[in-house]
């Protein structure tokens, strides 16, 4: 390939722009003063035992743990059988189906949590924990749709056909054939789905009540009231374990198999 | 599989769509708590034509408009780049861009109160060289939350793009320069409008994706600088005021959708409206895209 | 004798579309039928109607003399042989193998020495371990045949088995496939849309034209006989010609002698015109002839140039009349 010194330099500024600032908190997190401060005043390790010691930072943890798992399970659970519905089922009005899975993501999160918090957590009385449930789902089925209608989509489905010829029933063909089949589409989905639920801000803000905080939603209510690093800190630690199921996911399916397109 | 059936497996999820998508929106506009529509109607009308208000909408696409032109800007280059590299290296490329998709927006936007905080870097920097003799205010102005979306969305631009570049033959390229075209014509005659569809799609996920971000200003803008997003977060959560909340999200939806219908219409005249409509369903599955 | 598998009357419509109208067909026992057609004919909609994957909208299958038009796939004991393969990728070739044994419920003992009997007939046994993807076009094509083969089907379904394969492959394939089913002896049923693989192959030719019966019967009665003009523009007769004293007849270019000015006829119908054409072949030349406003193809060992005069002999034996316009309701042939 030929040397483009112009495009090499504009990447390089753009990756420096996408990337660099996160190492920044990364220096933060290990500092030793009171306040975010570059570059760092001293060594230590002291917000990291802070972050890992604060009620309300490891409380949200879980919380935020609990809420993505539910959401993941429970938009998977919905969201294949819609795809494969949509996708193998012959229906008429096939496309606005489609369209109505998708929607979703059409309306701000905001507007979305807005909703939810007035029509099922004050009017209906339904459980913060269980709205934020339903709201991720809600936000998720159209990724698990997509991800999983896309493989789906790649499969042949002479697949089934022939395992029915071999005396599967059609139950029994879905469960040894067409999910086997599936199964990476769908943990792609799944992964994606974890962590976007885990790191979603808008559509938690409103949902929150007393005791049911999503981890980012605490990180933001504590750097608009406390400068010190902290969350410096906690984002280190998450970052950390990005990376790791970023590794994890290369070394077992591909990370642009899964992440990218 | 028989249509019976295919209708069965629909149903959990249109049951689950409609209980916690459809219904709440629709009731939210309907019937708000302590209102009606019509107090919502009245409430936008009132926001049309209060100064305030319109002023934050304004800053608001302002903000959303500059941020998909950096971000195409920085992302354009990078997705052609990687589209021309050898498999491997575009293999990490791609993978470095996706990354920042994974982590936290708060974590994202955070780094730059470490940039361009009281005692950050760029006010140590210019307090430092002499430039300026207090530390600066960065934060907490249009600037600070434009750069904090351009980090947040550049990624996303860069994926879009792709999309419809990996598509482009690069011997499509070469074919055109062995007619006679200069590179910079070639990559103009051949590549650019091949790469449209992407640009389209992914100009308006950023748009839409800025407009109705809420970390982002609401820790780089503050109470100084308001976006329509944290306006109804004041409204929710401040204020109470629910019609004015409604009425907000009505107004944000409002812009999202007819830039999406826009870019919609103009990629269809322009492309032909098959291949505009194949793009958006294939390259609008990015990790995280818009969950700021 | 019971039949392995009867059509009756069969028709499938697809909304406005009749794929396949009022079919009767009889598939005879452990011999090897072709449905041979142009593409659209209904060939595929036949074999999936016997396999049970599309319900006929009107007419009746039968299935070893048993009432089956409404019988899913699962429940009729049938092989089939996909075009795409439709390999389970999850899956290794020897449990792609054992899958129809395993929905049986064939103990493990019999299992492995059936699936290792299966992929020895086919000369897989070394593969057993890969996965579909790792083999090659005609490993899985393979592969899907013993997949078929190892639960003992009444009737081995294939759907253009071949039609994947290089046109090397394909002839070899050919052969193999003919092993197969005479040393297991299994009734098979093969769609393809090439003449030459059904003439090799088949011990009974059922030619569809739109979905409707055109001709059927052992390749040996029917190449030197088709029934229209149809079926002998399908099996690759070119010579469509009126000629005096015998109406509307065909005949191979092969059998058409083209004469140099001053050859010596012997008998047979003699037509004169001009050499339009010459291909040189190897063995001998094609020489198209004008003739009148007639276009007649020959074959010639002479010497002869484009514009030259020349004769062609038609011999009378090889003639073959064709009826105008009226397609023969075929009947079924002996199947030797
Ligand atoms: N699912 C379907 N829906 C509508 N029309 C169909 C369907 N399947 C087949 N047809 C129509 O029925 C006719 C016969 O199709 P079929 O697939 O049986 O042809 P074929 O002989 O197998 O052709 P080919 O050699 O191209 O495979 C065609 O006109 C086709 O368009
Ligand atoms: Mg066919």
């Amino acid at each position: 390939m030929r040397r483009r010194p112009l495009l090499t330099a504009l990447c390089a500024l753009a990756y420096l722009f996408m990337l660099g600032p996160i190492l920044l908190v990364v220096a933060v997190a290990f500092s030793g003063g009171d306040t975010i401060h570059f570059p760092p005043e001293g060594l230590s390790l002291k917000w990291f035992g802070k972050a890992l010691s604060q009620h309300s930072f490891t409380s949200a943890l879980g919380t935020s743990v609990l809420v993505a798992t539910g959401a993941t399970l429970l938009a998977l659970l919905v969201g294949v059988p819609l795809a494969l519905a949509v996708q193998r089922g012959r229906l008429p009005g096939r496309r606005v189906i489609e369209a109505l899975c998708l929607s979703p993501i059409v309306v701000p999160e905001l507007v979305v949590g807005l909703a939810l918090y007035q029509q099922l957590m004050v009017g209906l009385r339904v459980t913060a924990l269980g709205t934020l449930m339903i709201g991720h789902a809600v936000l998720l089925i159209p990724y698990a749709v997509r991800v999983t209608g896309a493989s789906l989509a790649m499969a042949d489905p002479m697949l089934e056909e022939a395992a029915r010829g071999l005396g599967a029933g059609p139950v029994t063909a879905f469960f040894r054939v067409t999910l086997p089949v599936l199964a990476p589409g769908i943990l792609s989905a799944g992964l994606l789905s974890f962590i976007t639920s885990f790191n979603n801000v808008p559509l938690s803000l409103l949902l929150t009540g007393p005791g049911t905080t999503t981890l980012p939603v605490e990180m933001l209510h504590y750097v608009e009231f406390s400068f010190d690093p902290v969350v410096a800190a906690v984002s280190t630690l998450l970052l950390a374990l990005t990376v790791a199921v970023a590794v994890v996911t290369e070394r077992l399916i591909g990370f642009n198999k899964v992440f990218g397109r | 599989m028989s249509r019976r059936s295919a209708g069965l497996l629909l149903v959990p999820g249109i049951a689950l769509l409609a209980f916690g998508f459809v219904f709440p929106v629709c009731a939210m506009l309907l019937a708000p708590p302590e209102g009606d529509a019509a107090g919502v109607a009245g409430r936008l009308g009132g926001m049309l034509t209060d100064g305030y208000v319109l002023s934050i909408a304004l800053r608001t696409v302002r903000i959303g408009l500059i941020t998909m032109l950096a971000s195409l800007l920085l992302g354009f280059p990078v997705a052609y780049a990687i589209s021309r590299a050898p498999a491997r290296r575009a293999g990490v490329l791609l993978a470095l861009s996706t990354f920042p998709l994974l982590l936290s927006t708060v974590v994202r936007t955070y780094s730059w109160l470490v940039i361009l905080g009281r005692n950050g870097l760029l006010s140590g920097v210019l307090t430092g060289l002499g430039i300026t003799a207090h530390p600066p205010q960065l934060l907490y102005t249009e600037t600070a939350i434009v750069l904090g979306l351009v980090q947040l969305f550049t990624p996303l631009m860069i994926l879009s793009c792709y999309g419809s570049l990996s598509q482009v033959d690069s011997r499509l390229e070469e074919a055109a320069r062995g007619l006679g075209a200069s590179s910079g014509r070639a990559f103009r005659l051949v590549v650019l409008p091949m790469a449209l569809p992407g640009v389209a799609v992914g100009s308006t996920l950023v748009f839409a994706g800025a407009v109705t971000a809420f970390t982002t200003p609401m820790l780089l803008g503050g109470t100084r600088q308001r976006t329509l997003a944290t306006l109804l977060y004041d409204y929710a959560s401040v204020s109470l005021d629910w019609t004015s909340a409604s009425a907000v999200a009505v107004f944000m939806t409002m812009i999202v959708l007819a830039v999406g219908v826009l870019t919609g219409r103009v990629g269809a005249s322009r492309l032909g409206a098959r291949r505009a409509r194949k793009v958006p369903p294939a390259t609008a599955g990015a990790a995280g895209e818009g969950a700021v | 004798m019971v039949n392995p598998v009867e059509l009756d009357g069969v028709t499938r419509e697809f909304g406005g579309v009749t794929a396949v109208q009022d079919l009767d067909l009889t598939v005879p026992e452990g011999k090897f039928t072709a449905l041979l057609g142009p593409s659209g004919c209904g060939k595929t909609t036949t074999l999936r109607m016997i396999a049970g994957y599309l319900a006929p909208t009107r007419g009746r299958i039968l299935l070893d003399g048993a009432e089956a038009t409404r019988l899913p796939p699962e429940r009729r004991n049938l092989g089939m042989v996909f075009q795409s393969y439709a390999l389970f990728p999850h899956l290794t070739v020897a449990k792609n193998v054992a899958f129809g044994l395993r929905m049986r419920k064939a103990g493990r003992e019999e299992t492995r020495r059936r699936v290792g009997e299966a992929l020895e007939l086919v000369g897989l046994s070394h593969l057993a371990e890969r996965r579909p993807r790792e083999l090659s076009g005609g490993q899985q094509q393979r592969v899907a045949l013993a997949r078929a083969i190892v639960i003992r089907p009444s009737v081995l379904l294939l759907d253009e088995p071949l039609s994947n394969l290089d046109a090397r492959l394909r002839v070899q394939m050919r052969q193999e496939l003919l092993n197969v089913q005479r040393e297991t002896g299994v009734t098979a049923v093969l769609v393809t849309h090439d003449q030459d693989e059904a003439l090799e192959l088949a011990d009974l030719m059922v030619i569809l034209r739109d979905g409707r019966l055109e001709q059927l019967g052992h390749p040996r009665d029917v190449f030197p006989a088709p029934a229209s003009r149809f079926v002998a523009e399908f099996l690759g007769y070119e010579n469509f010609l009126t000629v005096p004293g015998h109406g509307p007849v065909t005949i191979r270019p092969e059998y058409v002698r083209v004469l140099a000015a001053g050859e010596e006829p012997p008998g047979g119908t003699l037509l004169s015109g001009t050499a339009a054409r010459v291909t040189y072949r190897g063995t001998d030349c094609l020489v198209a002839v004008r003739a009148g406003d007639q276009t007649v193809l020959g074959t010639t060992a002479a010497e002869i140039r484009p514009g030259d005069e020349v004769r062609v002999l038609l011999p009378g034996d090889r003639l073959i009349h064709l009826p105008e316009n009226a397609p023969v309701p075929a009947t079924a042939g002996d199947t030797r």
